[in-house]
């Protein structure tokens, strides 16, 4: 039973994600690949304040994610006037970057041996401390959030996001500050990935560099073009779908040494042949074309 | 710092640079004539290098043939993603973004294969090469020499082709601009076959030259394929000799960066660089800042 909750609390965590980085793919049109690293920054922030400063855990929670919301600025105010693959290739290089800062910076973030120990989650003086009430406590934090999301999305503020995405010219012609649009929605996804990342720091009690690398952030990249870009169905099916990949490996009793292998190479497949044959997704709406 | 220090430091970045620069300039290639992201320029660097170990290592071919063999195989690999991948892409005018997933698909797939194939821990060619070259105090490894000889020619090589032949002046115009080259009747999809190959028959020089010296692992196309675009963009786009100043470039940072600070901030530093140069320079060191106007 612990496993399937454990797979739950996963879904629940992910979820968030995939949600949050569909409203830059496929709502602002913005093809980022350094999701990941805003998920590193939210789970390094809230692992260091609880561990190293004794912060509460609600605390820790909300500075990281109002502290990855303002380290997007970082990259999001000077790329968004790139274009193409100048633009795609910023973010690449920003999650390279904090990827180098959280691995090197063996003083604040341990290195290469990451953050152990960190605090479990206590709610109204309840430990949670088994992945059933863990999966209550994330299903809940990261329910309320993507609520939130979906809210802004059906917001006139969504409506601008689309718009930018479908015609920037036309969405400027209208009064639209596009940078600006564009730099509020990478805050919002940002804000998003950090509160996962403490979810996620706070669930394994351990944070490792090594988990927030390019290569997460285009794991994360495939979960919401494979499920779908542009509506709320197509991450959902993405998330669910590749989560479970993996596990269903583990059933046909792939050995261990290959294993790995076998299912980067199922997720690459997976994104070639949506990407080529059916760009939308899944389920999705969006698909990047040459206006 | 010694003169034998820093002529020792020189001579290590021009060498590591020489690989990058012959790497960078099969990208920028491809990349120039292309404006294809082809992430998967790195599994082509992977697969030569693997062909190449393997040939000599497991089969016990002359040098010669294993040469041969690395140079074959990374034609054949750029020109099946060029045939199955970019060429449908490009008959549908896909986004650019649609491209570039594309072309890191293939690569992890591609890159996992390799991974099966050839295991996941470092190989290395132990081979006669280990040879060393000594002038007043300044070690020169047999392999260091043939990547300084190999850049020389290649750069020799590059600026008489673009200079005097209708292949290179024909690759400036398709560079320039694509659909003006068409319309006065160059067989684009014959040129960006061409430029495949012979992109990734530099991706794969590359490759060879770095097993004989550190080896290789099935991750190491990535960071080759990083550096180059690095190296494209610091260089310059629009001038493919750009590409072998970038790399040159890269390799005496890396040199110097690794003395002064600490190697582990290597990556950080160049990444670091890129990003100044996507904002504030993206035409590159070689390229002409032209009005808005003015871009194709």
């Amino acid at each position: 039973m612990n496993y399937v909750f454990h797979l739950l609390t996963l879904i629940s965590i992910y979820l968030l994600l995939a949600l949050s980085l569909n409203i830059l793919v496929g709502y602002t049109g913005l093809l980022s690949m350094c999701h990941a690293a805003f998920l590193g920054i939210g789970a390094y922030i809230s692992a260091i304040l609880t561990l190293k400063l004794g912060l509460n855990v609600v605390a820790a929670f909300a500075l990281a994610t109002l502290s990855t919301a303002s380290v997007s600025l970082l990259v999001s105010f000077p790329t968004v006037r790139l274009k193409g693959d100048y633009f795609v290739l910023s973010t690449f290089a920003f999650q390279i970057i904090v990827f180098e800062i959280l691995f090197n910076w063996t003083s604040l973030t341990g290195g290469p041996y990451g953050l152990r120990g960190i605090p479990r989650v206590s709610i109204f003086g309840q430990l949670v401390d088994t992945p059933a009430k863990y999966f209550v406590f994330s299903g809940v934090v990261s329910g309320l959030s993507i609520l939130l999301i979906i809210v802004l999305l059906k917001a006139p503020f969504g409506r601008v996001l689309r718009a930018v995405r479908d015609d920037e010219i036309a969405a400027e012609a209208m009064g639209k500050n596009v940078s600006l649009v564009k730099v509020k929605s990478f805050a919002i996804a940002a804000a998003c990935a950090g509160l996962a990342g403490a979810l996620l720091a706070h669930y394994i009690t351990y944070v490792s560099a090594t988990s927030f690398t390019l290569q997460d952030s285009i794991f994360l990249l495939s979960i919401v073009l494979v499920g779908g870009a542009g509506n709320l169905r197509g991450p959902i099916v993405g998330t669910v779908l590749l989560l479970l990949i993996p596990e269903l490996l583990l059933f046909l009793g792939m050995p261990d040494t290959v294993a790995p292998n076998v299912r980067r190479m199922i997720y690459g497949l997976l994104l070639v042949g949506f990407v080529f044959f059916r760009p939308q997704g899944i389920a999705g709406e969006y698909r990047f074309e040459k206006t | 710092m010694g003169v034998r220090v820093l002529s020792q430091l020189l001579l290590n970045g021009l060498a590591a640079g020489s690989i990058f620069a012959i790497v960078s300039l099969g990208f920028a290639l491809v990349y120039g004539t292309t404006r294809t992201l082809h992430i998967a320029h790195g599994i082509v660097y992977t697969i030569s290098g693997y062909l190449f170990l393997s040939a000599i290592t497991s089969f016990q071919f002359p040098l010669f043939l294993a040469i041969l063999t690395g140079v074959v195989g990374a034609a054949g690999v750029g020109v099946l993603t060029e045939l199955v991948i970019y060429r449908p892409l490009f008959k549908r005018n896909a986004h650019s973004a649609i491209t570039l997933i594309s072309s890191l698909g293939i690569y992890i797939i591609l890159q996992n294969l390799a991974a099966i194939v050839f295991g996941n821990q470092t190989r290395i060619l132990n081979y006669h090469t280990a040879n060393a070259y000594i002038f007043g105090g300044v070690v020169l490894s047999e392999v260091q020499l043939l990547g300084l000889v190999s850049v020389i020619v290649i750069t020799l090589s590059y600026s008489v082709t673009f200079k005097y032949t209708r292949f290179g002046k024909t690759l400036t115009a398709i560079s320039s601009n694509p659909l003006l080259a068409e319309v006065i009747g160059i067989d684009i999809k014959l040129y960006r076959l061409m430029v495949f190959a012979l992109g990734s028959v530099l991706a794969g020089i590359g490759a060879m030259l770095s097993v004989a010296d550190v080896g290789i692992d099935p991750n190491v196309g990535f960071s080759a394929v990083l550096i180059a675009i690095v190296a494209v963009i610091v260089g310059g786009v629009r001038n493919f000799g750009g590409a072998i100043l970038g790399g040159l470039l890269l390799g005496l940072l890396q040199s110097f960066s690794s003395w002064v600070l600490s190697s582990r901030w290597q990556s950080a530093i160049v990444f670091v660089i890129l990003t100044t140069f996507l904002l504030f320079r993206p035409e590159g060191l070689l390229g002409v800042r032209m009005r808005l106007e003015e871009k194709a």
